[in-house]
């Protein structure tokens, strides 16, 4: 469904991918872990066109996605994402949050959006605060909140850029538990995560970065049991 | 004692009326002023802000020129030489309306600037990915913030403006400065009138200061 090629990345001097090649397939979900300034976000970014690739290319569905007559909008519709530090609307109650693109882009009528809406917030718990603004939410609360909003484009595949590093311990359970879900119901999923639990739980192959290049993939039990590099081994003995 | 008395009774019947006549056009120029000022800094800020090079070059040109040089200047320059190099009539109140706008356009660029930069690049970011154009991204996820967040400086902006329409008593045009100039060359009641200008002003700045507070304390509420 994704496959990244040769993909590299560098802000001026600085090279943060280089030769980055990965295969997503319809339902999968891809965890990707290592360390901090890794180029994990990066990679992220590079797939929904935040960040423009400096080469190779990124195909979706066998459209090649850096070529000039790819549709961004659609590819960012169907690719949804969801941020480290959310970024909520601030100014919108919860539902607006979730209603606001799917009545701009046309894809459903204010009343149908609202529904949805509804719904959406229903499956992540968080019906009885429809009406909320988001300051007034847990940082746990508004990430399951930025769940509901993406999907409400009725993504085939998310993108997690680590959804709870910014979260206080206690808060990050009920996320995952969302992702879960997610994953259970077959969503196409590539997570950033410093979550080795839900990697090892949940994902159903694991990547270790480092360094801006991709240095291992596997089955999760491969990965975290019987890690074949060094430097997989070192992180994880430095995480777990 | 009697000519005092006089003197007193005509000060009311005849420099009451005339300032508030003056008050009338202070407040809508003043009103249009922050208006068109608005409309002009929005654009001006934005393409500060994103644009191309050569509207960023115009702008910065167009808000050098107006902070680089005295209020007093422009007003002059607009009621006198603009109207002859274009051969055409314009009245002090045009020429007045017109100055007052371009001098706000250029300080609420800078505000309108400083508020789009204080919205997090993640809110942008979050438009974009749902899947919204740049146009949709920016009127409905990043202005609505930045707004909010200007509002206080427009409020104190639309003070200042109140108090610049006075040096347009330079170019004749009607507002309060320029009735209580007109009551002295007649009656040479320098004291009372000019008081009474001043206490004029006052109460109307009072009040908008009141309004701000009111603003800010009710978007301090909602946050």
């Amino acid at each position: 469904m994704i496959d990244v090629q040769h993909l590299s990345k560098n802000f001026d001097e600085l090279t943060v991918l280089t030769d980055i090649n990965l295969q997503v397939q319809e339902g999968e979900v891809v965890c990707i872990i290592g360390p901090s300034g890794s180029g994990k976000s990066t990679l992220l970014r590079c797939i929904n066109l935040l960040e423009q690739p400096t080469s190779g290319k990124i195909v979706y569905r066998g459209k090649d996605t850096t070529s000039s007559d790819m549709d961004i909008r659609q590819l960012r519709e169907e690719v949804g994402m969801v941020f480290q530090h959310f970024n909520l609307f601030p100014l919108k109650t919860v539902l607006e949050n979730v209603t606001l693109a799917p009545v701009l882009t046309k894809m459903k009528g204010k009343k149908e959006a609202k529904q949805f809406g509804m719904e959406l917030l229903e499956k992540v718990g968080l019906a009885e605060k429809a009406n909320v603004m988001p300051a007034n939410l847990s940082g746990g609360q508004q990430q399951r909140v930025a769940i509901a909003r993406a999907l409400a484009m009725q993504p085939k595949a998310l993108l997690f850029d680590e959804p709870t590093s910014a979260l206080d311990p206690e808060l990050v359970g009920d996320v995952l538990e969302v992702m879960k879900k997610l994953a259970r119901e077959g969503m196409t999923m590539l997570v950033v995560t410093h979550e080795m639990g839900f990697a090892k739980d949940v994902a159903h192959r694991v990547v270790f970065m480092d360094n801006g290049s991709i240095v291992e993939e596997g089955k999760p039990e491969d990965i975290f049991t019987n890690p074949k590099e060094d430097r997989t081994r070192a992180f994880l003995n430095r995480v777990l | 004692m009697g000519r005092d008395i006089f003197m007193s009774t005509a000060l009311l019947k005849v420099l009451i009326p005339m300032l508030l006549s003056g008050l009338k056009f202070t407040i809508q120029i003043a009103i249009l002023g922050i208006i068109f000022g608005f409309f002009i800094g929005s654009i001006t800020g934005y393409v500060l802000q994103w644009k191309s090079k050569l509207l960023k070059f115009i702008a910065g040109v167009y808000i050098w020129i107006i902070r680089g040089t005295p209020l007093v200047v422009q007003a002059l320059y607009m009621y006198y030489v603009i109207p002859k190099l274009l051969h055409t009539d314009m009245s002090s109140y045009t020429a007045g309306v017109i100055v007052i706008s371009l001098n706000s356009g250029a300080f609420i660029a800078e505000i309108v600037r400083g508020a789009l930069q204080g919205v997090s690049i993640g809110q942008k970011e979050a438009g974009l990915s749902l899947g919204l154009s740049s146009r949709q991204t920016l009127f409905h996820v990043i202005v609505p913030p930045a707004f909010r967040s200007m509002l206080p400086a427009l409020c104190n902006h639309f003070i200042i403006i109140v108090k610049d329409t006075a040096l347009l008593s330079i170019i004749t045009v009607n507002e309060m400065t320029h009735q209580a100039q007109i009551y002295t060359s007649m009656s040479f009641l320098y004291i009372p009138t000019y008081t009474l200008l001043a206490v004029f002003y006052l109460a109307l700045i009072s009040v908008l200061i009141l309004l701000q507070k009111y603003v800010e304390k009710r978007m301090g509420a909602k946050k």
